[in-house]
């Protein structure tokens, strides 16, 4: 991949960032494909998620569902929104076959709400369909560090 | 020396004492009372399938180990070392051939025996190494492959303690077309910043809360499944809240009626219905399978909502932790588990659509009884119109509080016992 092609994808992975952190809900699942898949899984990395509990396991219909959600204003755990910046770092190109591009990057995210502050980190994995110069999601893979501890709600986009 | 608190007077009355969920003296009374007497449910023996898997849990705060020996048998062992008291098993899960302590190297076969000290010379004939074995938890029992023990060498046995609550099991079980369910399926983790009684009471009384925080995730839910959830709370619905002897609480959905899905059954469903039907007969399949089943809470720490069970694991007075384990069907179709998994997932866990609402509720709920200004908190929905029922439980229409009095009721006397 050429270092202009990589420039591409660190453009999208900070704006997805942005989106995220900026609660824009609607331009964030606008970056997905019609076939997109949103995983995080539990306890493990590699668990198999036909038999393993995930944290989150969205196809399209049910990422439009949890978009839906939080945009209704319904959601006590964002209300008051948490104010949130993340760091996406440490990109890795794996393979791009022309068609999908596979990357690698870290995250460090830091939220603020009520009276406290919450840390979040983790490794993600996208499989990008390649639109030109642009890309949609097909396939994310969120690693999070804390996927085996008791952890605080995630009722946010990571 | 102060005066010891009457619990009985706190929690009566369709009325419960603020300091309940805040005062640590309370807490550290639960721990003695409760948690070190009673029944406490421990895990499943699907979690640990073959000789030498164990998972870690507690008991109150106690750590203890649910290990299955060479011989097949489940056993609870406090995850202590009989030397110097180090947690011989540090893992959450695994499997084990032998648990050796890491600190000096005792070394205790799969069932608990000591198997070596190390350095044994230094040791005189004094040390017998069948005195040394892991302690056993007093009491283990199981019901449907639910293995509960209590630290308490005497008391009620689970047969008594559990009473009518099994009825309830057998209904969720039921629903596998091999009456066996798996709940090895991986465990998601929350904790929260409130008292560990917040969750019973909140986990049963979805109806009542429901239109208020969970609105829009049951519109959501019945926009794909069909069920219409919302009926639950727009019709006042007789004998669906039941407290039982013991502290369980129940809601009962066998009499009301939400709209199947009208679609046409996938083949893995056709196949899971067939594979119901000659176990249990047509009538008895499309009962177990045409409404959700009940919702089932076993006092102290046992709780079956629709997907999973969860398990509640007090921490100290104002933090707890949660597990949900979904639950599957043993020889079921594939895509019917994988189905249930997307179910779950979809609700439930620190990212689902409907319990992050209750978890965010319980946590304001901490703050809130901080305040002193009248102490008392009012459950008295359907006080008039309870029907008692002659094994000392009672039952009540959708959203009463009925069950909460009764386990209330429960707890109080507990905790006054000397």
């Amino acid at each position: 991949m050429t270092g202009a092609a990589r420039e591409t994808v660190e453009r999208f992975l900070y704006r997805e960032a942005r989106l995220m952190d900026e609660h824009r809900y609607k331009e964030w699942l606008a970056l997905w494909s019609d076939d997109g898949v949103y995983w995080v899984p539990c306890n493990d990395d590699d668990i198999d998620p036909a038999r393993q509990v995930s944290i989150i396991y969205d196809d399209r219909e049910r990422l439009q569902q949890r978009v839906d959600r939080l945009l209704s204003g319904s959601v006590l755990a964002q209300d008051p929104k948490p104010r949130m910046r993340r760091v996406v770092s440490n990109v890795e190109i794996e393979a791009s076959d022309g068609v999908d591009v596979t990357v690698h990057s870290n995250f460090v995210l830091a939220l603020a709400r009520g009276d406290g502050q919450q840390l979040w980190a983790g490794r993600s994995i996208h499989r990008l369909l390649v639109q030109g110069d642009d890309f949609k999601i097909r396939r994310k893979t969120v690693l999070l560090i804390n996927s085996d501890q008791e952890m605080p709600l995630l009722q946010f986009l990571i | 020396m102060a005066t010891p608190i009457d619990y009985e007077a706190l929690t009566g009355g369709a009325r419960v004492h603020g300091s309940l969920y805040r005062d640590p003296a309370v807490f550290e009374r639960e721990l003695e009372a409760i948690w070190n007497k009673v029944w406490v449910y421990i895990g499943h023996d699907s979690e640990v399938p073959e000789p030498g898997d164990y998972v870690r849990r507690q008991i109150g705060l106690q750590p203890v180990l649910m290990i299955r020996g060479d011989d097949h048998v489940v056993r609870v062992l406090f995850n202590r070392c009989r030397h110097r008291g180090n947690l011989v098993c540090n893992r959450d899960r695994g499997s084990a051939a032998t648990l050796k302590c890491p600190y000096h190297g005792w070394t205790y076969s799969r069932s608990g025996a000591l198997l070596e000290p190390s350095f044994e010379e230094g040791y005189d004939s004094n040390l017998r190494r069948e005195d040394f074995a892991l302690s056993a938890v007093p009491r283990v029992a199981s019901y449907r492959g639910l293995v509960f023990a209590s630290a308490a060498a005497t008391g009620p046995s689970l047969d008594e303690h559990l009473g009518q609550v099994k009825e309830y099991l057998d209904l969720f079980m039921d629903v596998s077309p091999t009456g066996e369910v798996e709940l090895n399926t991986g465990i998601q983790k929350l904790r929260y910043k409130g008292n560990w009684k917040f969750l019973p009471e909140n986990s049963l009384e979805g109806d009542y809360h429901g239109p208020f925080i969970h609105r829009v995730a049951f519109e959501l839910h019945s926009r794909r499944s069909g069920l219409y959830m919302s009926s639950l709370y727009e019709n006042a619905i007789p004998d669906v809240i039941r407290a039982l002897p013991g502290g369980h609480m129940v809601e009962d959905y066998r009499g009301a009626t939400m709209a199947p899905p009208q679609r046409k059954p996938s083949a893995a469903r056709q196949a899971y219905m067939a594979m119901m039907e000659a176990r249990y007969g047509a009538d008895k399949a499309r009962q177990l399978t045409s409404t959700i089943p009940p919702l089932v809470y076993v006092f102290p720490n046992l709780l079956y909502i629709m997907t999973h069970i969860r398990r509640v694991q007090p921490v100290s007075v104002d933090l707890t932790h949660i597990y949900y384990q979904p639950l599957l069907l043993k020889g079921a179709p594939p895509e019917i588990n994988e189905a249930r998994l997307r179910e779950h997932e979809f609700g439930f866990g620190p990212a689902g659509l409907i319990s992050p609402d209750d978890i965010e509720i319980m946590e304001r709920n901490q703050l809130g009884v901080r305040a002193q200004g009248n102490e008392w908190q009012f459950i008295g929905r359907g006080l008039h119109r309870d029907t008692l029922l002659p094994d000392g439980g009672a039952s009540g229409f959708t959203m009463d509080e009925c069950h909460l009095r009764g386990m209330w009721l429960h707890y109080g006397r507990l905790m006054n016992r000397p």
